[in-house]
């Protein structure tokens, strides 16, 4: 059954003139096919979408149900004017942003965890090639998601929307940057949960502590009415990032309250925030590479 | 070619290799031999780059692997059987790591061909048999048409068609001047597949040196000698470097002497010989006597503990 017609190449010494290079292209390349030939990775992809438009309007379907019954938040309603602020179609992100998050895990931790990495680092043993190859795929196809998730949830919102005449005005230059902030926002929680499974390398142990970061640790840390906690909260990456969507408005409403209520925790404006949510992802990716030419795979 | 220059390698306190030199020489299948834990994966590992070693250094084709602008058309390795992601059918497997060389579709199908995996190839790898990713490993080492070939314990799991497939096909790459590099704890398969071999224990080197050698030199020859006077002829024979042994009355092994020397002694006393047959020692036997003060996991004697044999030995350390 098995033949042996190996290629013709006769090996000599010497160094061989292959015709055959790692490159960059090549590695993207490779690291491209990888992503599309699991089934987990498409079915992350496909929950984040469901996931931001679902959650888009059964909100905003429910906000306009109150609001015709009358129904304000003095009784338990929703807040006033919610559905004009654009950020509203991206409530889903909540969720969506487990699933994305799920997807930066696993794109690393599942070769460690099958031994795959050997064979990639075999491939490309100078091995950083390979882990900004995934990095990049991760990017493109978490941006691509996020853009289609978001599409949807607006489409889906957009009866509701219009009937009650908060339709979002595409053309507004902070509904631009909410919508926008929205993919940048996928993207960088994508990227965080992506290095730090690079750094723990099995999949539970990541899974726990990017879940745990973003479900628990900043809630906990924004709830605690210490100084401590009241500083370091606004600094915590999804913290810090989710103040890309949102609008000005409810960030000068948070830094008068807390004016008000004598407090001197720091209210990060849009581009600060999401530029703090970079930084740690440039940090943690940078030590995962030390880490990753360092180790023993 | 392959040329490790006291390679060490430590894990804590644990030395894994111990500062081994070796060099494996092009157009030959050489063998590496070793118990369990005797560094074996350890070296193949450092070879390719996945461990760095702790002291010393090793290169491929005259350079450290992670410097070859295409490490597999260099070396082609077959390091654990499933070093493959188990939700990705064998030739998505094989299209991703040929896709980082730029490799085409047309040699994975190769490869998938020669490997015998035609009908499996489209299932996830996950559900394969060990022998199957063995196949898928050796297909992956075989991707770049490389001028080296490491395998590390191929033949594991493979059935009898296989292991005949596996020594035929490292002959042939070997005939065709490639450089083979292959580990296995059978002694049997590598006296019939490997030219040299370099045997390790507790990550040194005990043995380097051709099949054929190894036999000879290590295993002492035993002589079969049947006679009416044995008890006689034995002792002529007593001397520090013999041993005898004797299960029936008139027929005794004699080692350490040469069928020659009892010949001549016999011949001299005027006694009568029966039988006098030499009895060439294993490859087996000599890596037995090679490595009895280096395995690192004993068996306690099946005597003792019925299972014991197959029981007690722990697998090959996993990393």
């Amino acid at each position: 059954m098995s033949t042996l017609t190996t290629a013709s190449a006769t090996p000599t010494t010497g160094t061989s003139a292959s015709p055959y290079h790692v490159t960059f292209p090549n590695v993207l390349r490779s690291e491209w096919i990888k992503f599309w030939t699991l089934r987990s990775t498409i079915w992350t992809i496909g929950t984040a979408i469901l996931m931001m438009a679902g959650f888009g309007f059964l909100t905003v379907f429910f906000t306009a149900q109150a609001i015709k019954q009358n129904i304000g938040a003095d009784r338990g309603g929703p807040p006033a004017g919610i559905l004009h602020d654009p950020s509203v179609i991206l409530v889903g992100s909540i969720m969506a942003q487990l699933a994305v998050a799920v997807l930066g895990v696993l794109v690393i931790t599942g070769e460690y965890s099958t031994g795959m990495f050997r064979s990639t680092l075999t491939a490309v043993p100078k091995r950083l090639p390979a882990l900004w190859a995934k990095a990049l795929v991760l990017t493109v196809v978490t941006a691509l998601t996020a853009v289609v998730a978001i599409a949807l949830s607006w489409l889906v919102t957009l009866p509701t929307m219009r009937a009650n005449d908060a339709a979002l005005d595409l053309g507004d230059a902070q509904t631009q940057r909410i919508l926008f902030g929205g993919v940048l926002y996928l993207v960088g929680i994508a990227l965080l949960a992506f290095a730090i499974g690079a750094l723990l390398r099995h999949s539970a142990a990541a899974l726990a502590t990017v879940l745990g970061l973003l479900l628990v640790v900043e809630n906990v840390f924004a709830a605690i009415p210490a100084t401590f906690f009241r500083t370091v909260s606004p600094f915590l990456p999804s913290t810090a990032g989710q103040r890309i969507t949102s609008t000005q408005a409810s960030i000068d409403q948070a830094r008068e309250a807390a004016k008000a209520a004598g407090r001197t925790a720091a209210v990060l404006d849009p581009w600060q925030g999401y530029g703090v949510m970079m930084l740690w992802v440039v940090v943690l990716l940078a030590v995962a590479a030390v880490l990753l030419r360092r180790r023993d795979a | 070619m392959i040329e490790a220059t006291n390679l060490t390698k430590r894990y804590g306190k644990k030395i894994a290799v111990d500062g081994i030199s070796f060099t494996v020489q092009p157009g030959k299948v050489t063998g590496f031999l070793g118990p369990n834990g005797a560094g074996k994966s350890t070296t193949m590992r450092m070879i390719v780059g996945l461990d760095r070693p702790t002291h010393g250094h090793v290169t491929v084709n005259g350079r450290p692997y992670a410097q070859h602008r295409s490490p597999l058309t260099e070396v082609g390795a077959l390091l654990e059987a499933k070093a493959v992601h188990t939700g990705r059918s064998a030739s998505n497997h094989l299209r991703a790591l040929a896709a980082t060389h730029g490799i085409g579709q047309k040699r994975v199908d190769e490869v998938i061909e020669m490997t015998g995996l035609q009908t499996v190839a489209r299932k996830r790898v996950g559900g394969f048999s060990l022998g199957m990713g063995q196949r898928l490993g050796i297909a992956v080492a075989l991707l770049g048409d490389p001028r080296t070939l490491i395998l590390d314990e191929p033949v594991n799991g493979l059935d009898p068609e296989g292991v005949l497939w596996v020594r035929t096909l490292v002959r042939y790459l070997a005939s065709e001047g490639r450089t083979v590099f292959i580990s296995s704890h059978l002694m049997s398969e590598m006296a019939l597949t490997a030219d040299n071999v370099i045997v390790i224990g507790r990550g040194r080197i005990i043995a380097d040196a051709s099949v054929t050698d190894i036999v000879a030199r290590s295993a002492g020859t035993t002589v079969v000698v049947r006679s009416p006077q044995a008890t006689q002829l034995v002792e002529l024979m007593r001397s520090p470097a013999v041993t005898v042994t004797s299960s029936e009355p008139g027929l005794v092994e004699i080692t350490g002497s040469t069928a020659q020397a009892i010949g001549e002694a016999a011949a001299a006393a005027q006694i009568v010989l029966h039988e006098l047959t030499p009895v060439k020692g294993s490859l087996e036997d000599a890596y037995m006597s090679l490595t009895a003060d280096s395995i690192e996991y004993h068996s306690t004697s099946a005597a003792e503990h019925p299972f014991a044999a197959t029981g007690t030995v722990p697998q090959e350390q996993a990393r």
